[in-house]
Protein backbone atom coordinates (compact mmCIF):
# COMPACT_ATOMS: atom_id res chain seq x y z
CA UNK A 1 0.00 0.00 0.00
CA UNK A 2 1.23 3.54 -0.82
CA UNK A 3 0.91 7.19 -0.12
CA UNK A 4 -1.42 7.43 -3.12
CA UNK A 5 -4.84 9.88 -3.80
CA UNK A 6 -7.61 7.78 -4.43
CA UNK A 7 -11.04 8.47 -5.91
CA UNK A 8 -14.11 8.06 -3.69
CA UNK A 9 -14.77 4.97 -4.53
CA UNK A 10 -11.32 3.57 -3.81
CA UNK A 11 -11.55 5.19 -0.64
CA UNK A 12 -14.31 3.28 0.40
CA UNK A 13 -12.94 0.38 -0.39
CA UNK A 14 -10.27 0.78 1.27
CA UNK A 15 -12.23 1.53 4.14
CA UNK A 16 -14.12 -1.34 4.21
CA UNK A 17 -11.93 -4.01 3.92
CA UNK A 18 -9.59 -2.30 6.13
CA UNK A 19 -12.80 -2.53 9.07
CA UNK A 20 -12.68 -6.37 7.74
CA UNK A 21 -9.42 -6.91 8.20
CA UNK A 22 -9.33 -5.42 11.94
CA UNK A 23 -12.90 -7.24 12.55
CA UNK A 24 -10.88 -10.41 11.63
CA UNK A 25 -7.95 -9.51 13.87
CA UNK A 26 -8.38 -11.50 17.05
CA UNK A 27 -9.85 -15.07 17.88
CA UNK A 28 -9.91 -17.28 20.99
CA UNK A 29 -8.53 -19.88 21.23
CA UNK A 30 -10.76 -21.53 23.03
CA UNK A 31 -8.36 -23.27 25.73
CA UNK A 32 -9.58 -21.47 28.91
CA UNK A 33 -12.93 -22.42 27.87
CA UNK A 34 -12.15 -25.87 27.53
CA UNK A 35 -10.34 -25.48 30.96
CA UNK A 36 -12.84 -24.45 33.06
CA UNK A 37 -15.75 -26.59 30.86
CA UNK A 38 -14.08 -29.57 32.35
CA UNK A 39 -13.12 -28.37 35.64
CA UNK A 40 -16.91 -27.70 36.57
CA UNK A 41 -18.62 -30.15 35.02
CA UNK A 42 -15.47 -32.79 36.65
CA UNK A 43 -16.66 -31.24 40.19
CA UNK A 44 -19.87 -31.60 39.50
CA UNK A 45 -19.76 -34.69 38.25
CA UNK A 46 -17.47 -35.99 41.46
CA UNK A 47 -19.69 -34.56 43.78
CA UNK A 48 -23.22 -36.22 42.35
CA UNK A 49 -20.91 -39.34 42.26
CA UNK A 50 -19.78 -39.04 45.74
CA UNK A 51 -23.64 -38.95 46.77
CA UNK A 52 -24.72 -41.31 44.16
CA UNK A 53 -22.68 -44.09 45.72
CA UNK A 54 -21.96 -43.02 49.24
CA UNK A 55 -18.40 -42.25 49.49
CA UNK A 56 -16.02 -39.72 50.21
CA UNK A 57 -13.18 -38.60 48.26
CA UNK A 58 -10.22 -37.07 50.82
CA UNK A 59 -10.14 -34.01 49.89
CA UNK A 60 -13.11 -31.65 48.70
CA UNK A 61 -13.10 -31.99 44.69
CA UNK A 62 -14.28 -27.80 44.25
CA UNK A 63 -10.61 -26.95 45.29
CA UNK A 64 -9.51 -27.81 41.84
CA UNK A 65 -11.69 -24.64 41.31
CA UNK A 66 -9.14 -22.68 42.94
CA UNK A 67 -6.13 -24.51 41.53
CA UNK A 68 -7.40 -23.75 37.73
CA UNK A 69 -7.15 -19.96 38.41
CA UNK A 70 -3.28 -20.54 37.67
CA UNK A 71 -3.52 -22.20 34.35
CA UNK A 72 -6.26 -19.57 33.94
CA UNK A 73 -4.13 -16.02 34.96
CA UNK A 74 -0.66 -17.91 32.75
CA UNK A 75 -2.99 -18.66 29.85
CA UNK A 76 -4.62 -14.98 29.98
CA UNK A 77 -1.17 -13.00 30.54
CA UNK A 78 0.56 -15.15 27.51
CA UNK A 79 -3.05 -14.66 25.46
CA UNK A 80 -2.14 -11.21 25.65
CA UNK A 81 1.19 -11.01 25.51
CA UNK A 82 0.80 -11.89 22.03
CA UNK A 83 -2.12 -10.09 21.15
CA UNK A 84 -1.01 -7.25 18.65
CA UNK A 85 -4.22 -5.46 19.02
CA UNK A 86 -6.43 -4.63 21.97
CA UNK A 87 -10.19 -4.70 20.21
CA UNK A 88 -13.31 -3.07 22.12
CA UNK A 89 -14.88 -6.40 22.12
CA UNK A 90 -11.86 -8.31 23.61
CA UNK A 91 -12.05 -5.17 26.16
CA UNK A 92 -15.92 -6.00 27.26
CA UNK A 93 -15.44 -9.83 27.73
CA UNK A 94 -12.42 -9.58 29.35
CA UNK A 95 -14.01 -7.13 31.85
CA UNK A 96 -16.97 -9.25 31.87
CA UNK A 97 -15.02 -12.56 32.45
CA UNK A 98 -12.90 -10.39 35.19
CA UNK A 99 -15.90 -9.51 37.03
CA UNK A 100 -17.77 -13.11 36.82
CA UNK A 101 -14.49 -14.36 38.50
CA UNK A 102 -14.77 -12.24 41.26
CA UNK A 103 -18.38 -12.30 41.75
CA UNK A 104 -18.06 -15.77 41.82
CA UNK A 105 -15.38 -15.70 44.63
CA UNK A 106 -17.78 -13.09 46.65
CA UNK A 107 -20.43 -15.78 46.09
CA UNK A 108 -18.88 -18.20 47.55
CA UNK A 109 -17.27 -16.61 50.25
CA UNK A 110 -20.58 -15.36 51.22
CA UNK A 111 -22.32 -18.26 51.17
CA UNK A 112 -19.97 -20.71 53.28
CA UNK A 113 -20.42 -18.04 56.03
CA UNK A 114 -24.05 -19.00 55.57
CA UNK A 115 -22.97 -22.85 55.79
CA UNK A 116 -21.26 -22.33 58.59
CA UNK A 117 -23.88 -20.63 60.48
CA UNK A 118 -26.65 -23.07 58.91
CA UNK A 119 -23.88 -25.85 59.88
CA UNK A 120 -24.29 -24.77 63.63
CA UNK A 121 -27.30 -24.99 63.63
CA UNK A 122 -27.82 -28.19 62.10
CA UNK A 123 -27.69 -30.00 65.58
CA UNK A 124 -30.72 -27.62 66.71
CA UNK A 125 -32.69 -28.31 63.15
CA UNK A 126 -31.82 -32.05 63.19
CA UNK A 127 -33.07 -32.40 66.85
CA UNK A 128 -36.81 -30.63 65.79
CA UNK A 129 -36.98 -33.50 62.96
CA UNK A 130 -35.71 -31.50 59.90
CA UNK A 131 -33.79 -33.69 57.75
CA UNK A 132 -30.48 -32.60 56.50
CA UNK A 133 -30.27 -29.08 56.68
CA UNK A 134 -27.14 -28.46 55.15
CA UNK A 135 -27.93 -30.48 51.94
CA UNK A 136 -30.68 -28.58 51.69
CA UNK A 137 -28.69 -25.27 51.75
CA UNK A 138 -26.73 -26.60 48.84
CA UNK A 139 -29.30 -27.20 46.46
CA UNK A 140 -30.33 -23.72 46.96
CA UNK A 141 -26.12 -22.93 46.86
CA UNK A 142 -26.63 -24.54 42.73
CA UNK A 143 -28.96 -21.68 41.52
CA UNK A 144 -27.18 -18.78 42.14
CA UNK A 145 -23.87 -20.21 40.88
CA UNK A 146 -25.98 -21.09 38.09
CA UNK A 147 -26.94 -17.73 37.42
CA UNK A 148 -23.52 -16.04 37.29
CA UNK A 149 -22.13 -18.89 34.86
CA UNK A 150 -25.20 -17.79 32.38
CA UNK A 151 -23.96 -14.26 32.57
CA UNK A 152 -20.95 -13.97 31.01
CA UNK A 153 -21.69 -17.00 28.72
CA UNK A 154 -24.14 -15.04 27.09
CA UNK A 155 -22.76 -11.45 27.15
CA UNK A 156 -19.66 -13.21 24.99
CA UNK A 157 -22.01 -15.40 22.79
CA UNK A 158 -23.87 -11.53 22.15
CA UNK A 159 -20.75 -10.01 21.22
CA UNK A 160 -19.22 -12.78 19.72
CA UNK A 161 -22.75 -13.61 17.95
CA UNK A 162 -21.80 -17.56 18.78
CA UNK A 163 -24.37 -19.67 19.25
CA UNK A 164 -23.30 -22.54 20.81
CA UNK A 165 -22.49 -20.41 24.00
CA UNK A 166 -26.18 -18.71 23.67
CA UNK A 167 -27.19 -22.06 23.78
CA UNK A 168 -25.08 -22.87 27.21
CA UNK A 169 -25.89 -19.90 28.82
CA UNK A 170 -29.52 -20.49 28.34
CA UNK A 171 -29.26 -24.27 29.80
CA UNK A 172 -27.74 -22.51 32.54
CA UNK A 173 -30.27 -20.37 33.17
CA UNK A 174 -32.84 -23.06 32.60
CA UNK A 175 -31.03 -25.22 35.21
CA UNK A 176 -31.01 -22.10 37.61
CA UNK A 177 -34.73 -21.93 37.29
CA UNK A 178 -34.75 -25.88 37.92
CA UNK A 179 -32.46 -26.86 40.73
CA UNK A 180 -34.38 -25.32 43.70
CA UNK A 181 -36.80 -28.16 42.85
CA UNK A 182 -34.91 -30.71 42.16
CA UNK A 183 -32.37 -32.70 45.14
CA UNK A 184 -28.72 -32.15 44.75
CA UNK A 185 -28.19 -35.10 42.77
CA UNK A 186 -30.15 -33.77 39.76
CA UNK A 187 -28.76 -30.10 40.42
CA UNK A 188 -24.87 -31.72 40.14
CA UNK A 189 -25.89 -32.94 36.90
CA UNK A 190 -27.82 -29.92 35.85
CA UNK A 191 -24.62 -27.98 36.72
CA UNK A 192 -22.23 -30.51 34.91
CA UNK A 193 -25.08 -30.10 31.99
CA UNK A 194 -24.55 -26.57 31.85
CA UNK A 195 -20.70 -25.95 32.27
CA UNK A 196 -20.03 -28.62 29.10
CA UNK A 197 -22.66 -27.08 27.17
CA UNK A 198 -21.85 -23.40 28.29
CA UNK A 199 -17.86 -23.81 28.26
CA UNK A 200 -17.11 -27.14 27.43
CA UNK A 201 -18.46 -27.57 23.72
CA UNK A 202 -17.75 -24.02 22.89
CA UNK A 203 -14.13 -24.29 23.64
CA UNK A 204 -13.64 -27.46 21.82
CA UNK A 205 -15.24 -25.43 18.59
CA UNK A 206 -13.37 -22.38 19.32
CA UNK A 207 -9.79 -24.72 19.49
CA UNK A 208 -10.45 -26.36 16.35
CA UNK A 209 -11.70 -23.16 14.56
CA UNK A 210 -8.43 -21.28 15.72
CA UNK A 211 -6.08 -25.09 14.85
CA UNK A 212 -7.68 -24.88 11.26
CA UNK A 213 -6.96 -20.72 10.43
CA UNK A 214 -3.69 -21.78 11.73
CA UNK A 215 -2.97 -24.60 9.56
CA UNK A 216 -4.56 -22.42 6.59
CA UNK A 217 -2.57 -19.59 7.64
CA UNK A 218 0.74 -21.83 6.70
CA UNK A 219 -0.35 -23.47 3.61
CA UNK B 1 -22.36 21.50 -3.44
CA UNK B 2 -19.30 19.56 -2.49
CA UNK B 3 -17.43 19.77 0.38
CA UNK B 4 -13.32 18.92 0.27
CA UNK B 5 -12.18 16.00 1.42
CA UNK B 6 -9.54 16.45 4.01
CA UNK B 7 -6.10 15.92 2.41
CA UNK B 8 -4.66 14.13 5.66
CA UNK B 9 -7.60 11.49 5.10
CA UNK B 10 -7.49 10.97 1.50
CA UNK B 11 -4.95 9.15 0.61
CA UNK B 12 -4.44 5.42 0.18
CA UNK B 13 -1.95 4.57 3.28
CA UNK B 14 -3.31 7.15 6.07
CA UNK B 15 -6.82 5.79 5.32
CA UNK B 16 -6.09 2.38 5.58
CA UNK B 17 -4.19 3.32 9.03
CA UNK B 18 -7.50 5.15 10.36
CA UNK B 19 -9.85 2.72 9.24
CA UNK B 20 -7.92 -0.28 10.89
CA UNK B 21 -7.61 2.22 14.54
CA UNK B 22 -11.22 3.02 14.71
CA UNK B 23 -12.25 -0.08 14.54
CA UNK B 24 -9.86 -1.61 17.53
CA UNK B 25 -9.03 0.48 21.01
CA UNK B 26 -5.51 -0.24 20.21
CA UNK B 27 -3.19 -1.48 17.64
CA UNK B 28 0.55 -2.13 17.78
CA UNK B 29 2.50 -0.78 14.72
CA UNK B 30 3.63 -4.67 13.57
CA UNK B 31 -0.31 -5.22 12.80
CA UNK B 32 -0.83 -1.92 11.09
CA UNK B 33 2.58 -3.20 8.79
CA UNK B 34 0.61 -6.47 8.22
CA UNK B 35 -2.40 -5.69 7.58
CA UNK B 36 -1.82 -2.69 5.32
CA UNK B 37 1.42 -4.85 3.55
CA UNK B 38 3.19 -0.99 3.53
CA UNK B 39 6.79 -0.72 4.23
CA UNK B 40 7.48 0.15 7.64
CA UNK B 41 9.65 3.68 6.12
CA UNK B 42 6.41 4.29 4.55
CA UNK B 43 4.24 3.55 7.15
CA UNK B 44 6.29 5.19 10.22
CA UNK B 45 5.97 8.82 7.80
CA UNK B 46 2.25 8.52 7.43
CA UNK B 47 1.75 7.69 11.11
CA UNK B 48 3.46 10.54 12.25
CA UNK B 49 1.37 12.85 9.39
CA UNK B 50 -1.54 11.32 11.10
CA UNK B 51 -0.18 11.88 14.93
CA UNK B 52 1.13 15.84 13.49
CA UNK B 53 -3.11 16.19 12.97
CA UNK B 54 -3.85 15.27 16.39
CA UNK B 55 -5.72 12.14 14.30
CA UNK B 56 -4.01 9.61 16.38
CA UNK B 57 -1.44 8.45 19.45
CA UNK B 58 1.74 6.92 19.28
CA UNK B 59 2.85 5.63 22.36
CA UNK B 60 6.09 4.05 22.66
CA UNK B 61 7.55 1.27 24.98
CA UNK B 62 9.50 -2.11 25.59
CA UNK B 63 8.06 -5.11 25.57
CA UNK B 64 10.00 -8.12 26.65
CA UNK B 65 13.15 -6.40 25.92
CA UNK B 66 11.99 -4.65 22.73
CA UNK B 67 10.85 -1.74 21.64
CA UNK B 68 6.87 -1.51 20.95
CA UNK B 69 4.86 0.99 19.13
CA UNK B 70 0.95 1.27 20.14
CA UNK B 71 -1.39 3.82 18.29
CA UNK B 72 -4.82 4.67 18.82
CA UNK B 73 -7.38 7.01 17.49
CA UNK B 74 -8.34 10.20 18.94
CA UNK B 75 -11.58 12.07 19.87
CA UNK B 76 -10.69 14.69 16.94
CA UNK B 77 -9.22 11.40 14.95
CA UNK B 78 -12.73 10.02 15.23
CA UNK B 79 -14.80 13.07 14.37
CA UNK B 80 -12.35 13.73 10.74
CA UNK B 81 -12.72 10.24 9.68
CA UNK B 82 -16.85 10.59 10.66
CA UNK B 83 -16.51 13.94 8.38
CA UNK B 84 -14.86 12.17 5.73
CA UNK B 85 -17.07 9.70 5.40
CA UNK B 86 -19.75 11.79 5.56
CA UNK B 87 -18.21 14.05 2.82
CA UNK B 88 -17.75 10.73 0.53
CA UNK B 89 -21.45 9.92 0.51
CA UNK B 90 -22.17 13.28 -0.41
CA UNK B 91 -20.39 12.30 -3.41
CA UNK B 92 -21.25 9.46 -4.12
CA UNK B 93 -25.00 10.08 -4.03
CA UNK B 94 -24.46 13.10 -7.08
CA UNK B 95 -22.93 10.34 -8.68
CA UNK B 96 -18.92 12.28 -8.68
CA UNK B 97 -16.00 10.62 -8.28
Amino acid sequence: MEDKPLDTHESLQVISSMIAKAKDSHHDTGIVSILWGTVIGLCSLATWSQIQFDYKLPFDIWVLTFLAVIPTVILSVKENKQRKVKTYDQTAMDAVWICFGVGIFLVVHANNHVFQMVGELKSIVEAAGEPRPAQSFLEYYSAYMLVLYGIPTIVTASIKNFKPMWVGGIICWISALVVPYTNIKVDMLLMALSAITAWFIPGIILYRRAKARRKAAHV
Amino acid sequence: MFKDLDPILHSQLRLAVMSLLITVKEAEFTFLKEKTNATAGNLSVQINKLKEAGYIEVKKQFKDNYPQTLCNITAAGMEAFNKYVRDLQSYLQTGTT
